[in-house]
């Protein structure tokens, strides 16, 4: 380490030098400040896991306003196709009737079939 | 529990749109040991396979199970016989039936009846052919 480096200690040593002598109405808003920052911070650890996944799945997107435009479209798209399918499929009309007959009656099925 | 929550931040995008794109499949879909004695019972010849069918394929399956009850030990029998090649068609094979089938209702009685002595004919005769024809005749 260079002889005119200055070590952590030195830097800890010169910032509560400075804020000796700050003035007091600085002083209390930095107080202030940091009690809020302390506050925010224990919010912070104790917010739900899919809200944080939330967040992290924001963030993948970058900080662009167009590609979280994309984000949010791409998953309005997803929820449509996959409600459409799972509708479609439900919608198939009830063939109970018909199948029943078919396995049950009297010719055999690959007369149907063929 | 640490990782568990990695995974979730990570690849929660990953798991949504897998869950999105599988969820029509994933829906319905029910397992052999999840049906009931009675489904099981009517359902039998297909207890292999049954894991692997379609959810709407097995869906369809078990409202036919719900008539089983309500059939004749014949009719039974058929469906039993019949339950595992209807389950090997194509779902286009099975439509094509069905059509075949609700054509073939709508045709008077007195010709689905002479169709019925024909098609009774012509297995009677199948049945009785290979018998009759030599063992190469057979040969694919």
């Amino acid at each position: 380490m260079k002889k005119n480096e200055l070590s952590h200690e030195d830097i800890k040593q010169l910032l509560n030098h400075s804020a000796a002598q700050l003035d007091k109405p600085t002083l209390t808003r930095l107080h202030q400040a940091r009690e809020q920052a302390m506050a925010h911070h224990a919010t912070h650890c104790i917010e739900p896991v899919f809200s944080r996944a939330g967040h992290a799945v924001w963030h993948a997107f970058g900080t662009q306003h167009k590609s979280r435009l994309w984000a949010a479209t791409l998953l309005v798209a997803l929820i449509l196709f996959s409600a459409t399918a799972y509708w479609n499929q439900n919608a198939k009309p009830d063939t109970t009737d018909v199948d029943i007959a078919i396995l049950t009656d009297d010719l055999p099925i690959h007369f149907y079939v063929e | 529990m640490i990782q568990i929550m990695y995974l979730i931040r990570h690849h929660l995008l990953a798991f949504s749109i897998t869950l999105f794109l599988f969820l029509p499949t994933i829906a319905g879909a029910q397992t052999w040991e999840n049906l009931t004695p009675i489904q099981q019972e009517a359902l039998a010849p297909l207890s292999q396979q049954w894991n692997t069918l379609q959810a709407l394929q097995q869906q369809r399956l078990i409202n036919l199970a719900k008539r089983y009850p309500q059939l004749d030990a014949m009719k039974k029998q058929r469906l039993h016989n019949r339950l595992e090649k209807w389950s090997k068609l194509t779902p286009e094979q099975r439509d094509r039936a069905r059509e075949k089938f609700q054509a073939f209702s709508k045709v008077p009685l007195e010709k689905r009846e002479q169709v019925k002595q024909m098609v009774r004919q012509h297995e009677a005769e199948k049945l009785n052919t290979p018998a009759a024809t030599p063992p190469l005749a057979n040969m694919p």
